[in-house]
């Protein structure tokens, strides 16, 4: 009884379900809002992601002609359902995962992964001109950064010598991984500004030239837990990108200060670049990133044959 | 099998009427092939609003104000062409004053075209910063020219025979420490435009035209002037103030969108300077002269160079009080056809930025279009319009 009783916490509460929607969604509100700052407007006030939401689930939705209903309905729901899962075998607040087994940074990455796939189903499955190029784009863009983000998660696991978030985060609580890794950290930020398909990565739903890419035909519930999977997965990576390079994550101050840094990082990058054309993206990723973290790769082994 | 494999892999983008990079409504179509953009085609005619008709009903004066709103950005422009063209029908001369304070009022507006221009074209290509620094900019612009007339948009500054708001010397101070501080944003745009390694993937050797293509096509503007073409009204026929004080040409030889971010941004640059000079050299005197109600029989055309390129007006008058016909020709018209070949071999990606590289501006080009693919010449005359309207509407109301 009280195992079921802990389950439920887990999935409706803390760290999963409201816990993790409203800290996707204040992570989101931070963001938009340093944009603005940046950009020089005022930017939204600290609800608005929580109003977007309640607002789009209430619209109507509209099934475009021609597309599977049931495909329509539930490839947000797994994407979101993904996101969400990925955050049960990572340490949100600086607390223990909440489940955790070895090899379990695979399933996480995996996991990170299906909201991409979901997306690019769904904009195939809506068959609009704008949606198919978008989905296009946006697998493209999944086989450009995936290799050399897997790879940059991949570093901090191989010194630690192990596939569990958790040991890798007793080892890099040793050592600041950013020091000794500096090219695996942000392999990893840009990594998941890529996944999250944010500027300079967003051309697969590049508002002036495909509408809103895979998602165009979405309105209403659909679109609404989409954007609450993307949120989600930004906290998920954030947290992995502290927990693994920014010397673990040890109480909930560490956790806020450490993902907001990272945060950060994003926010630059997004305020001063131009949005890369998605030959320029692939060409990037394979051409530098991947290049880059083999060669930190080659080093790591390197030192560690000498050690 | 492998026809059907090539076709499969190509189909049709459509831009518009309604997309999000078009801020205005425009028709385009776009066959890519994967990413590759293979054939474009253009239609026009979902803005149009009948002010050539509308005007053969309406006094000289009244018209001043409704050709005034065929464009929300070049609004002094239009105005102008029309004076000038009245005036050299009623063959008046404006006073000297009058004439500076256009010109004056004419450059601002070119300066906030171009800064509209300039964020416009940075959103197209995904660099939402430099989108919202440089409206943010252009607002000194439209806070000079409230002050000085009272509107942001339809300044009004125009009548027959004069202008109708005086600049007085606070005004002068506003303006200068307006245009000090544009300056200064304006050398840094040009900074980044030339210098970020991003924006550059995106705007460099991208949808070139060479000076014979440009020559070919008969673009006009910022456009043509990318190109390497020496071509600009206020020189080539000086008009008001341009005729005294001459304004340095700006030419880019590169002809890629670089080359057209580049020669707009000189462009601000120069009209600061120019701006500088008018108001050191503003003469005294009257603000208008009388001009009769009903204009001289007669036929003229006016040419003036707008922010994107050359406005023609030809006028006619039947010695009443209203016209007796007016054609306007904006820069749009000349430009749009180019980007059908221009975008040929581009990235869909980079559709965007080519089409708002031209700066087009639908609603003030837009005219009746008849699309005929017999390819027949049929003269078009007023009774036949008359009658196909009269059809059009019986057919849609029943």
């Amino acid at each position: 009884m009280i195992e079921f009783l802990r389950t439920l916490v887990i999935l409706l509460l803390f760290p999963t379900g409201l816990f993790l929607l409203f800290n996707a969604m204040i992570y989101q509100w931070i963001d938009r809002k340093l944009v603005a700052r940046l950009q020089n407007r005022v930017g939204p006030k600290w609800y608005q992601p929580l109003a977007d939401t309640i607002k789009l689930l209430a619209n109507e939705e509209v099934f475009p002609e021609g597309t599977n209903h049931i495909l329509f309905v539930w490839l947000p729901v797994v994407g979101l359902a993904g996101a969400l899962t990925a955050a049960l075998y990572v340490p949100i607040l600086g607390l223990s995962p909440a489940y955790s087994f070895s090899g379990d940074l695979l399933v996480t990455v995996y996991l990170l992964s299906l909201l991409t796939l979901c997306l690019g189903l769904a904009g195939v499955n809506t068959r609009g001109q704008f949606s198919m190029l978008g989905a296009t784009r946006t697998l493209t863009q999944l086989f450009a950064y995936e290799a050399p983000f897997l790879l940059a998660l991949l570093g901090p696991a191989v010194v630690a010598g192990s596939l569990q978030i958790n040991e890798i985060m007793a080892y890099s609580s040793q050592q600041w991984l950013i020091f000794t890794q500096p090219i695996g950290f942000v392999v990893l930020l840009v990594g998941l500004m890529g996944k999250l398909e944010i500027p300079p990565f967003d051309s697969p739903e590049a508002e002036t030239e495909i509408v809103a890419g895979a998602l165009t035909e979405y309105s209403g519930r659909g679109l609404a837990l989409f954007r609450l999977g993307q949120w989600v997965e930004l906290v998920v990576g954030l947290t992995l990108v502290a927990a693994f390079y920014l010397g673990g994550i040890h109480n909930p101050l560490d956790y806020v200060m450490k993902t907001v840094f990272s945060l950060l990082f994003i926010v630059t990058l997004q305020t001063t670049m131009t949005r890369l054309r998605i030959d320029q993206t692939v060409g990037l990723w394979w051409r530098y990133g991947t290049l880059l973290v083999l060669v930190q790769w080659l080093f790591i082994y390197l030192i560690e044959g000498v050690s | 099998m492998m026809s059907t494999i090539n076709k499969s892999r190509r189909f049709t983008v459509p831009i518009g009427p309604q997309h999000p990079a078009l801020k205005e409504p425009g028709h385009f179509e776009f066959v890519v092939d994967g990413e590759i953009v293979q054939s474009a085609s253009v239609r026009l005619g979902y803005g149009h609003r009948g002010i050539e008709k509308a005007v053969e009903s309406r006094s000289w004066i009244q018209n001043l104000y409704l050709l005034e709103r065929i464009c929300g950005i070049c609004s002094h422009i239009h105005a102008t062409a029309y004076c000038i063209g009245v005036e050299q029908l009623a063959g008046v001369t404006v006073p000297i004053r009058a004439q500076v304070i256009r010109t004056i009022v004419a450059e601002l507006e070119r300066i906030h075209s171009h800064l509209l221009w300039l964020g416009v074209a940075a959103h197209e290509a995904g660099f939402d910063t430099l989108f919202m620094y440089s409206w943010r900019d252009r607002e000194t612009i439209m806070d000079i020219l409230e002050t000085l007339t009272g509107n942001r948009v339809n300044y009004s500054v125009n009548i027959l025979g004069g202008v109708k708001y005086d600049l007085l010397p606070e005004h002068n101070e506003a303006i200068r420490m307006g245009l000090d501080f544009l300056e200064e944003r304006t050398v840094h745009y040009v900074d980044v435009v030339t210098n970020d390694s991003l924006f550059l993937r995106r705007t460099q050797n991208i949808a070139v035209m060479s000076y014979e293509q440009a020559l070919i096509a008969g673009v006009t503007g910022p456009t043509t002037r990318a190109s390497g073409v020496k071509r600009d009204i206020r020189l080539d026929a000086p008009y008001l103030a341009y005729a005294n004080y001459p304004i340095k040409l700006m030419i880019e030889t590169h002809g890629d969108l670089e080359a057209r971010f580049v020669v707009r941004l000189r462009e601000l640059l120069e009209s600061y300077q120019y701006i500088r000079t008018l108001l050191d050299v503003l003469p005294e005197g009257e603000l208008k002269t009388r001009i009769p109600r009903r204009i001289k029989a007669g036929e003229t055309i006016s040419r003036v160079e707008a922010p994107r390129g050359e406005l023609f007006y030809f006028i006619k008058s039947n010695g009443t009080d209203i016209p007796d016909r007016i054609h306007i020709r904006t820069p749009t018209l000349a430009n749009i056809a180019s980007v059908t070949h221009l975008v040929i071999g581009q990235h869909l990606a980079d559709v965007p930025m080519v089409l708002i590289g031209i700066d087009p501006c639908f609603s003030c080009n837009d005219r009746m279009t008849v699309v005929d693919n017999e390819g027949s010449c049929d003269v078009w005359d007023g009774e036949k319009l008359r009658q196909y309207g009269i059809e059009y509407y019986q057919k849609r109301s029943t």
